[in-house]
């Protein structure tokens, strides 16, 4: 058993699967931000709606993986390749990006939110001074486990065309060569333990030390 | 300055009316309070004036001008307003937090933080030693201080106050009450305050408004509600110590039997005295204490008059003797 | 998209069928394991003597969920190879995690003042925990085990890659010939039965908790 021999034996191959596995979560993150946040804002003011986004969010996260990749593979226009898994990817980031945007949005103390409109705040400055800031821990928070689930189910695009760090997995079970598969399993986990842990601290710094109590409790 | 006029307010899936024929006016420089028991509608008729909550009917207007035309952003910026649970943003310091409504009146950074460090210091805050703290770490009698300093901030002539000392204990409250009451002399705002604490009432309000599900049963000074409840509901709210709550609002010399000439000896007396100003509760405590059944009444350093125990009951007797 | 009927017709109704039963085992074995492990292992690690080790167990056990249910899966494939053991051994691991995360934090969210009282009023270690602490912790400790039950019954999808069988068979079967008809035959049949198991879980709470606590 020597994996580092194996990761020494192909730095190339290794160093170019986990570049492409870190630029495809960087871009799924990208896309992701933009749209899971504005939905989140956007439903947190109507909360008819919210109920079903959320659980529609649910209902996707329920399904395996690596069914939404054969899926939208099969879709004409999109089929193998990095079009297909970054917006499988994308669809797998609005469960905890969305949820955590309205469950923050919706944290904030009633009380705030009436004294804020009581010194007359508009609905935007009261979205924006208040609710926004103190919801962010918990956006920040649902943003570090979305990159890390979005590193994790990553590994299973490998199966629609992805050369990233799954396929080191893959490959290396259906060569039976355990020296791959350990190589991959342990740089991904690494890779997932390295941004939980790194996002872990940023979210410490960032949170207003007026509401770092909370997270204490 | 504030006229309310039949206003009517009916919640969603509500069967009767929370708010309902509700008119009243509140004078220049007045505190008027609202008093009623929980749930009675107090807290919605307060909400109308400043539009967290839209009336369904009837008219509000602030300086003769009609509230419900008003843009209510701008219309809560020129209100005062002081919650129980106080609603600091717990992300900002206490001075940002005092700082919220000249920030959105877009005042000059300077000119916020003197006015900032100003109101700290007058309601009872060391400016140094609070300013860069956040929330969480004040006391409840703290926060609430903050509260009020950020009601005040841009100097709002009206100020709308919802049970502002109802979250600290009692010690704590009558200092507040106090406090506050010392600031109105010298600042003379229109307030609107709201408790179920008919002792507060008594001691805060110029004017009462007595609430009883959703409709007001009876309005005057306090000493007005002391000695005339309307009805059965304001007896049993003004309580069983009506006529001691009296006796505090009355004055000494109101009661005295006051002196043709200055007498030549204090005998009789014997250094029991109060001033002409203090409630006669005070007279009471005096007579209590020196075991004596009357005090002597100054006015300044004179013995003007003497008030006895008699004149006391007599008086009692008179006022509370025309309940409902 | 080329999606013929007959063989999603056929893949559903007679080639899946034959896994549900493995795909089940998959799920159930290495849940049942999971709590047996996970559930004590809870409740010892807030008694407290363990107490103060609590915050490095937690973050112990978040750490875990972080590594890719892949790489869980694969790991164990270069020890025990191919087949149905090291596929449950896998799963157990993964579905241990988010059960005693939420034992842990369950327990320790009783408030500290319930707690007191109850030892206040003479109950002994053992009765706070069997009648106040375990009580109002029940609702989240089931939460944990639904969390855990459906991420088990979609992760078991992958135990076809080291030779563990289940529905995974079928809907990597569909990757590799193209078939988006078995992925979605294969899908149908998870996502019932991932529905079906919360349910099921949801009634056993029901049965169990308290219902003023409900």
């Amino acid at each position: 058993m020597n994996f580092y021999g194996f990761i020494l034996d192909n730095t190339g191959l290794v160093l170019e699967y986990t570049l492409n596995h870190i630029s495809l979560v960087a871009v799924v993150l990208f896309f992701s931000l933009i749209l899971w946040i504005a939905v989140g804002l956007v439903i947190s003011r109507y909360d008819r709606i919210a109920g079903t986004i959320i659980s529609l969010g649910s209902i996707v996260f329920c399904i395996p993986s690596i069914s939404l990749f054969g899926f939208f593979m099969s879709v004409p226009g999109l089929g193998l390749g990095r079009r297909t898994a970054t917006l499988v990817l994308v669809i797998y980031a609005m469960m905890p990006l969305v949820r955590s945007v309205y469950m923050g949005i919706k944290s904030v103390d009633p009380s705030v939110i009436d004294a804020g409109k009581g010194m007359g705040m508009t609905g935007l400055q009261i979205l924006f001074k208040i609710q926004v800031p103190m919801a962010w821990p918990m956006v920040f928070a649902g943003i570090r486990v979305t990159v890390v689930l979005i590193t994790g189910i990553a590994t299973m695009a490998t199966f629609i065309g992805e050369k990233n760090l799954g396929r080191l997995i893959h490959q290396g079970i259906t060569r039976g060569n355990a020296d791959m598969i350990i190589a991959g399993a342990v740089i991904v986990s690494l890779i997932a333990l390295a941004i939980d842990y790194i996002m872990g601290r940023i979210e410490k710094k960032i949170t207003s030390p007026g509401l770092r109590f909370e997270a204490g409790k | 300055m504030i006229r309310v006029d039949n206003i009517k307010k009916t919640f969603p899936g509500a069967n009767s009316p929370a708010v309902d024929q509700v008119t009243f006016n509140v004078n220049e420089g007045n505190i008027c309070v609202f008093v009623g028991p929980s749930g009675c509608g107090k807290t919605t008729i307060l909400r109308m004036i400043n539009r967290l909550i839209e009336p369904d009917q009837g008219d509000i207007f602030i300086n003769g001008k009609d509230v419900l035309e008003m843009n209510p952003a701008t219309l809560r910026r020129t209100i005062g307003y002081v919650i129980q649970q106080i609603g600091l943003l717990p992300h900002r310091t206490i001075e940002a937090n005092v700082a919220l409504v000249p920030g959105l009146l877009k005042w000059p950074r300077d000119k916020t933080r003197q006015r900032v460090l100003e109101l700290l210091e007058m309601v009872g805050l060391r400016p140094g030693e609070v300013g860069h703290k956040y929330p969480h770490q004040l006391s409840g009698g703290q926060m609430q201080r903050v509260g009020v300093a950020r009601a005040l901030a841009a100097d709002p002539p009206i100020m709308l106050m919802d049970e502002p000392f109802g979250a600290v204990d009692p010690i704590v409250r009558i200092r507040l009450q106090d406090e506050f009451l010392r600031l109105q002399q010298t600042f003379k705002k229109t307030i609107c305050f709201v408790t179920h604490d008919i002792n507060e009432a008594i001691k805060m309000g110029d004017y009462l408004v007595i609430v009883n599900q959703g409709r007001i049963v009876q309005m005057g000074t306090p000493i007005e509600v002391l000695t005339s409840p309307a009805d059965d509901f304001v007896l049993r709210l003004l309580g069983d110590d009506r006529g001691v709550k009296i006796l505090d609002l009355t004055r000494s010399g109101s009661l005295m039997e006051s002196f043709q000439a200055p007498p030549k000896t204090s005998a009789g007396i014997n250094g029991c005295i109060v001033q002409a100003i203090q409630p006669v509760k005070i007279a009471l405590e005096m007579m209590m204490k020196n075991n004596s059944d009357q005090v002597g009444v100054c006015s300044g350093d004179k013995i003007v008059g003497i008030l006895t125990w008699n004149s006391i009951k007599a008086h009692i007797n008179r006022v509370s003797g025309d309940g409902p | 998209m080329n999606f013929d009927m007959d063989i999603f017709m056929d893949a559903l109704w007679r080639l899946s069928p034959g896994y549900l039963t493995e795909h089940l085992q998959l799920v159930i074995i290495p849940m049942a394991i999971a709590i047996l492990i996970s559930l004590p292992a809870g409740i010892i690690i807030t008694r407290p003597g363990y107490r103060r080790h609590s915050g490095r167990v937690m973050a112990f056990f978040n750490a875990g969920q972080t590594i890719p249910p892949l790489a869980v899966i694969a790991i164990f494939f270069p020890f025990l190879g191919l087949g149905y053991g090291p596929a449950i051994l896998a799963l157990t691991i993964y579905a241990l995690l988010p059960i005693a995360r939420n034992t842990i934090a369950a327990i320790h969210s009783v408030p500290e003042d319930v707690k007191e009282a109850a030892m206040g009023m003479g109950m002994t270690p053992r009765e706070v925990l069997f009648s106040v602490e375990l009580p109002l912790s029940v609702p989240a400790i089931m939460t944990g085990i639904k969390t855990s039950a459906v991420l088990t019954v979609s992760t078991a999808v992958l135990a076809a890659l080291v030779g563990g069988k289940g529905m995974g068979a079928v809907i990597f079967s569909g990757i590799n010939f193209f078939r988006p008809e078995l992925i979605l035959a294969g899908t149908i049949y998870i996502g019932i039965m991932a529905i079906v198991i919360e349910r099921m879980i949801s009634v056993i709470e029901w049965m169990i908790v308290p219902a003023h606590i409900r």
